[in-house]
């Protein structure tokens, strides 16, 4: 057998998938042609060169850049997703409504909450289609930010979940009802009044302003009461009045407090 | 590997913990550049997360994540072309040099691969350090099966020309001292 037939034998050869007549009959011109059993002998010696071995950091690497991939992910997930869902035929919703899917997509979620803060923070510039289409998207994902950010332990982490809550034009109830109860029972003040002064831009929600309202009997911080009071004056609804003087016969009342609301019962009558 | 395609990026770990080193392996043979190497896998990550709806269900995996380090490769060379007529030693100075290296036989024979063509280079890697099926290869680089196997066999017919010349001295070894430290590389899309 020529040389040039063991080529095309050879390759099969070295990975052992010949069978065994083929096999003998390569094996019986490597013993007759040197130069061809160099060519085996080559091969055989490449196992020698060492593999290869990433650094250390290499996986951190991927973590970052995995993170930062799921930050920005919500910005592209609606329209790559949609042109896939096109193409392939391929019901991504279907998936997302099994249960595995929805776990899949909370954890996502949850992730793109979690490192969301430094992407929005920063500044980015998109095609104004973009934006569009990522809209909802957004949307929800700076919801889950805010309810996640609120119940962090860090007061800084919370205002920072507050600040989030200001980007929306419009709230989810679920957030309403996170600001709501963060005005109420969140142990910083600083917190609270950022709660308060998030939730004032949404006075155009009757339920909003109720709450708000609802809020002033229980706060027991000065500022806090006072920033409440401002608002009731500001927003001038028409239960204000009754309530604040309601309020002004509470025991113990800040004098400055007290002054505060007699003043804004005069400004609303 | 559905689930890289359905959209679970955080199930990217898994592929990262199973694919990594080999890519690596196959980066730093093919270019003797190990931060560039260590630069591309993460790009080839990177692009998993972003093409991952790319992926046919029922095709080869591997295949389909070799795709995209070629393709990864020669966007990087795209974007930064290929100045190079004299090839870097593979270790740089200032990293260690490999223990395996040392051996004088495995340095002249990881001298002969990178003094191949490229695409000859790849190829050989692909098979045998990659452990990738010749029909995988074939899927990758878009020919037939029986080309595969005959650009193997030219392989390892150059692999060995290359490496008993540097034995014998006709092309001048990496070790010896002064000019003859680099060899000219020799133009990448000679096949």
């Amino acid at each position: 057998m020529k040389c040039e037939h063991i080529g095309e034998l050879l390759p099969d050869y070295l990975q052992g998938s010949l069978n065994a007549g083929e096999a003998g009959l390569v094996e019986q011109h490597l013993m007759e042609c040197a130069d061809c059993r160099d060519e085996v002998a080559i091969w055989k010696k490449l196992a020698i060169l060492p593999m290869e071995q990433p650094s250390e950091a290499s996986r951190e690497r991927f973590e970052a850049m995995l993170h930062a991939y799921q930050t920005g992910r919500a910005e592209k997930s609606v329209a790559g997703f949609d042109a896939a869902h096109r193409a392939s035929g391929w019901s991504f919703m279907n998936w997302l409504r099994s249960p595995v899917g929805a776990v899949a997509w909370s954890a996502a979620l949850l992730v793109i909450g979690i490192f969301a803060g430094n992407y929005f923070s920063g500044t980015h510039s998109r095609s104004s289609d973009e934006i569009a289409a990522m809209r909802d998207e957004l949307r929800s994902t700076r919801q889950l930010v805010v309810l996640s950010m609120l119940q962090q332990q860090s007061a800084s982490e919370r205002l920072q979940g507050v600040s989030f809550s200001q980007r929306e034009g419009q709230l989810d109830p679920q957030v309403v009802s996170a600001l709501v109860h963060t005005l109420r029972y969140d142990n910083s003040v600083d917190v609270r009044l950022a709660a308060l002064d998030a939730l004032s831009r949404h006075g155009s929600q009757p339920q909003v302003r109720k709450d708000v309202l609802d809020a002033l009997q229980q706060q027991q911080s000065p500022l806090v009461q006072v920033a409440l009071i401002d608002q009731m004056v500001e927003w001038r609804d028409p239960d204000a009045s009754q309530r604040l003087k309601n309020f002004v016969q509470t025991p113990n009342l800040n004098p400055t407090v007290r002054q505060r609301a007699d003043w804004a019962v005069s400004k609303l009558n | 590997m559905l689930e890289v395609r359905n959209g679970a990026g955080e199930t990217l770990g898994v592929l990262f913990d199973r694919y990594h080193a080999p890519l690596y392996n196959f980066y730093a043979k093919l270019t003797g550049d190990r931060t560039l190497s260590e630069d591309l896998v993460q790009e080839v990550f990177l692009r998993i997360l972003k093409y991952r709806q790319s992926y046919q269900p029922g095709t080869p995996f591997r295949a389909w994540i070799y795709q995209i380090a070629r393709n990864a490769r020669v966007d990087h060379y795209r974007k930064t072309p290929k100045h190079i007529t004299f090839e870097p030693e593979m270790a740089p100075p200032v990293v260690p040099k490999d223990a395996a290296l040392e051996s004088e036989e495995a340095a002249l024979l990881h001298q002969a691969m990178m003094h191949m063509p490229e695409e000859k280079r790849e190829i050989l890697i692909l098979s045998r350090f990659q452990e990738l099926k010749y029909e995988e290869i074939a899927k990758l680089l878009g020919c037939e099966l029986g080309t595969v196997k005959t650009r193997i066999h030219r392989a390892i017919q150059e692999l060995r020309l290359v490496f008993r010349q540097l034995e014998s001295g006709m092309i001048a070894k990496n070790s010896d001292s002064g000019a003859a430290k680099f060899i000219p590389r020799r133009a990448g899309n000679e096949m």
